[in-house]
């Protein structure tokens, strides 16, 4: 029985306790930063205010340690105290670039970012149980100041099975790729699958085309190709993104676009969509391609729009990208000459609550202006996810935007020399 | 130093809109026993047991011989070096052993055992039954050794509490809680479940029936051997909810059945603490309802830490989790743990409340509740349950729980009933 505690019978819990804080203060051992109780050595988080006391002392009782505890080991225990975090900074900063106060932000990333009150201590908040944020359910990609794009779990899916690759060069519409895939959810680990898709189309669609006799058009019939060969190796991806045969595997949609000196070539598989969409009210907005789903097969044989988007089977795709995909996988191609304009690739988690390109470029301009000033890509495409989980969030939501200035006033043409995939006969053989 | 483990058994699935979160939490400690040398008792003022022996007029002689053998043979069991008393009650109490010069407490050794048993054999029926100043006594004996952790005592009892008000029992035993555990038994078909109850319960002990005096020896001897093989003293149980939850209950499932929701001391605003008694190298587990407010699917929230705590440090954590999601092969199922255990209460309950309802002449309640317990143990298996309730109930048709109530049952077989019906057995993972 020596091995038993003094201090710890169930009942005099009032006297026991301030026998402790007094002992604590004596020994100087450990006061709360954020409230200043005190506590005996090896408290491992405030009791009054549930401030993680782990962090600056050594041989903390749990195996839950904070990860900063490492961090900021060697600063003095008044260290960042948790309570002076601002609670709004809960957005995708980033890396504080200063190294001065970068035990300051390594503590600040143990604050709950969904109550702001708590701090994570074990996996979860120590106030509202909530786990820190997957970052695979909620992702932002900024390439450079013209092309941006947000990928989101939505509001009813377990799971972000969505995936966006960009890249950009900085000048603006110099250079841009935007890639979409939509996992399709019944399906196991398509969240891996499309992300695999996605990251494996743009790495092909990162390489300059060749530019053959330096014409618009032959730069579009490479473009069109490369766009097929980054449908070829995102269909390889996918199937590669499993080991065996599993009895359900996983599959993606495909939506795309490559930009080059204000050209633009689309091409897309399934039904995530891309769009462009003129700021000129003269100038039609439109869906580049089309959807490979039976509400579009429905449309084709004259059923209207909304009547068959909305249809039992209205999101059945009939062509996707996985180790079940159909043999043709040729994407529908679309090439158009930029005015000033918004580029928009998606998926139907947005599509779903506006899917006319006219409708769609109303909604877009009224989030540009709401956002007055502070309208980008990035903050624009936020707006539209915001939109659509305000609709419901039914689905996972991609959104990804290229902000084009236009070079001339060259008019949209079809699916020019690259390809005619309608007709299934792909012109690059 | 003792070891602790603790581990969850769940389904953290939810459905949209599910708000109730069932677990069981099961501790185990490993070198806790006093036994094995590393938490022995080399100091002998470490430990202290009061025996409590039941010397009313209708003890008897043969009562009080039988009594007086049980004693002797948990004298043999105490551990020497370890603090003693003997304690006859009647309509008062008295101290039998030590003698008055001597203190209220000695160290056991040969010497003092000797003495004792010599005491013992002195003693004579004579007298009515107030329970309530035995413990009253036995708390004073505890109190002149404020150092002594582990303080444990035995109750015998052959009768019905009748030389004081059932308020003035009852508050002896709420100024005995946390000051020692108390195991109790019964002795014949004279006393009351529910009243004994009551006391065990409270007092974190067990309560069982012996049906013949010549039983209590060896009981008291396993009893006492149980409680010499305790090395932890002082822990509690602490449970952490979430900001907004409501903690539904906190119930010790096993080795016995055991609310625990109203013993409940707070620590801080989400955090309670339980006290659990000592503890040998043994399992326990505790079954953890709580209420969140629901989320949307997708989200994770943790809704109960569970914690072992030695002295106000924790030793063990075990976390339940909430996932809300949309598949019903995921949320529809019910661990088989939190089934078992769930079923074994309710049993409890129908056994305790049928019971109840056939001594106060409420045939009609009485059959239909021991009609459902006879269906419930059938279902669970549950083989030593139903052959206690066939000795109380003609079983026509386990299935459907259609029973009719035994004529000339015997007192002692519904006691034994009543005293096993909180004995639950061991869920296997």
């Amino acid at each position: 029985m020596t091995d038993s505690p003094t201090t710890g019978s169930p009942q005099p819990a009032g006297t026991a306790s301030t026998v402790q804080a007094a002992s604590a203060a004596d020994a100087g051992a450990l006061h709360c930063p954020t409230c200043g109780t005190a506590h005996p050595a090896g408290a491992s988080f405030c009791e009054a205010c549930g401030a993680d006391l782990s962090a600056p002392t050594a041989g903390a009782p749990l195996p839950q340690a904070s990860e900063a505890g490492t961090v900021v080991g060697s600063a003095t225990p008044q260290t960042a105290p948790a309570g002076e975090e601002s609670p709004l900074d809960v957005g995708w900063t980033g890396a504080v670039p200063s190294a001065a106060v970068a035990p300051a932000a390594a503590a600040d990333d143990l604050t709950c970012r969904a109550c702001g009150q708590g701090r994570i201590v074990d996996g979860y908040c120590d106030h509202c149980g909530t786990p820190p944020p997957d970052p695979r359910n909620h992702f932002v990609e900024t390439p450079t100041s013209w092309v941006g794009g947000v990928c989101d779990i939505g509001r009813r899916h377990a799971r972000n099975e969505d995936a966006m690759a960009l890249s950009a060069a900085e000048a603006p519409g110099s250079r841009a790729v935007l890639v979409v895939c939509d996992g399709v959810s019944m399906a196991t680990d398509s969240h891996i699958a499309s992300l695999a898709a996605a990251k494996a189309a743009r790495s092909v669609l990162d390489q300059p085309f060749p530019k053959g006799v330096g014409t618009r058009d032959a730069w579009a019939a490479g473009a069109g190709r490369a766009l097929t060969a980054a449908v070829t190796r995102a269909n390889e991806a996918v199937a590669g993104s499993v080991v065996e045969d599993v009895p359900n595997p996983p599959s993606c949609t495909f939506a795309a676009a490559v930009v080059e000196d204000d050209v633009i070539v689309a091409g897309n598989v399934g039904d995530s969509r891309v769009y462009w969409l003129p700021d000129a009210a003269a100038e039609p907005a439109v869906q580049l391609g089309r959807d490979d789903s039976f509400a579009q097969e429905q449309m084709a044989a004259g059923v209207p729009r909304i009547q068959a988007e909305n249809g039992p089977h209205a999101h059945s795709i009939t062509r996707w990208l996985g180790r079940d995909a159909p043999d043709d996988l040729t994407p529908h191609l679309t090439t158009v000459d930029a005015t000033a304009g918004w580029l928009m690739v998606c998926s139907d988690g947005l599509w779903n609550y506006c899917s006319e390109a006219e409708e769609l470029r109303t909604l877009l301009h009224e989030a540009t202006a709401k956002l007055d000033g502070a309208a980008t890509p990035t903050t624009v495409a936020e707006a539209l996810v915001d939109f659509a989980n305000e609709q419901g969030g039914r689905d996972n939501i991609t959104v990804a935007l290229a902000r084009l200035a236009g070079r001339g006033s060259r008019t949209t043409t079809e699916a020019p020399a690259a390809a005619a995939p309608e007709e299934g006969i792909p012109s690059d053989g | 130093m003792a070891d602790f483990t603790a581990e969850v058994f769940q389904n953290e699935f939810l459905p949209d809109g599910g708000t109730d979160v069932h677990a069981i939490v099961r501790v185990t400690s490993t070198g806790a026993s006093a036994g094995d040398g590393s938490a022995g008792l080399t100091d002998p003022g470490s430990a202290a047991e009061v025996i409590l022996i039941d010397t009313s007029g209708s003890m008897g002689r043969r009562g009080v011989q039988a009594a007086g053998e049980a004693a002797k043979a948990a004298l043999g069991e105490i551990v020497d070096g370890t603090l003693f008393s003997i304690v006859s009650g009647n309509g008062t109490a008295q101290i039998v052993y030590p003698y008055s010069h001597q203190g209220a407490l000695v160290p056991m050794s040969a010497h003092t055992r000797g003495e004792a048993t010599r005491a013992i054999e002195g003693l004579r029926a004579n007298g009515g039954t107030a329970m309530g100043t035995w413990l009253t006594l036995a708390r004073q004996i505890f109190e002149t050794v404020p150092h002594v952790t582990k303080r444990h005592a035995i109750l015998l009892t052959d009768g019905v509490n009748e030389g004081e008000t059932p308020q003035s029992l009852q508050a002896a035993v709420q100024s005995c809680i946390g000051a020692f555990q108390c195991d109790c038994r019964g002795v014949g078909d004279q006393w009351r479940v529910d009243e004994v109850r009551g006391i065990a319960s409270a007092l974190l002990g067990t309560v069982d029936l012996i049906p013949a005096p010549e039983e209590m020896a060896a009981e008291f001897e396993a009893m006492m051997r149980a409680s010499m093989s305790r090395g932890i003293a002082a822990s509690e149980l602490r449970v952490w909810v979430p900001q907004g939850a409501e903690l539904l209950f906190v119930k010790q499932v096993s080795p016995t059945l055991e609310d625990l929701s109203s013993r409940r001391a707070p620590i801080n605003p989400l955090t309670g603490a339980y006290p659990t008694g000592a503890w040998s190298d043994e399992s326990r587990d505790y079954h953890v309802a709580v209420r969140l407010p629901a989320r949307t699917l997708g989200q994770e929230q943790l809704a109960a830490r569970v914690q072992l705590s030695l002295g106000g440090d924790p030793v063990a954590q075990a976390l339940v989790k909430a996932k809300w999601s949309n598949d019903d092969s995921l949320t529809t199922r019910i661990d088989p743990a939190v089934a078992a255990y769930t079923g074994q209460a309710e049993l409890a309950t129908v056994i305790q409340e049928g019971l109840a309802a056939k001594a106060a002449g409420q045939d009609d309640v009485a059959t239909s509740k021991l009609g459902r317990a006879v269906q419930l143990a059938d279902q669970t298996g549950n083989e030593e349950m139903t052959t206690r309730l066939k000795k109380v109930v003609e079983i026509d048709d386990a299935d459907t729980g259609t029973v009719r109530l035994k004529k000339g049952a015997s007192k002692i077989d519904e006691m034994s009933l009543d005293t096993a019906s909180t004995k639950t057995s061991r869920v296997r993972r």
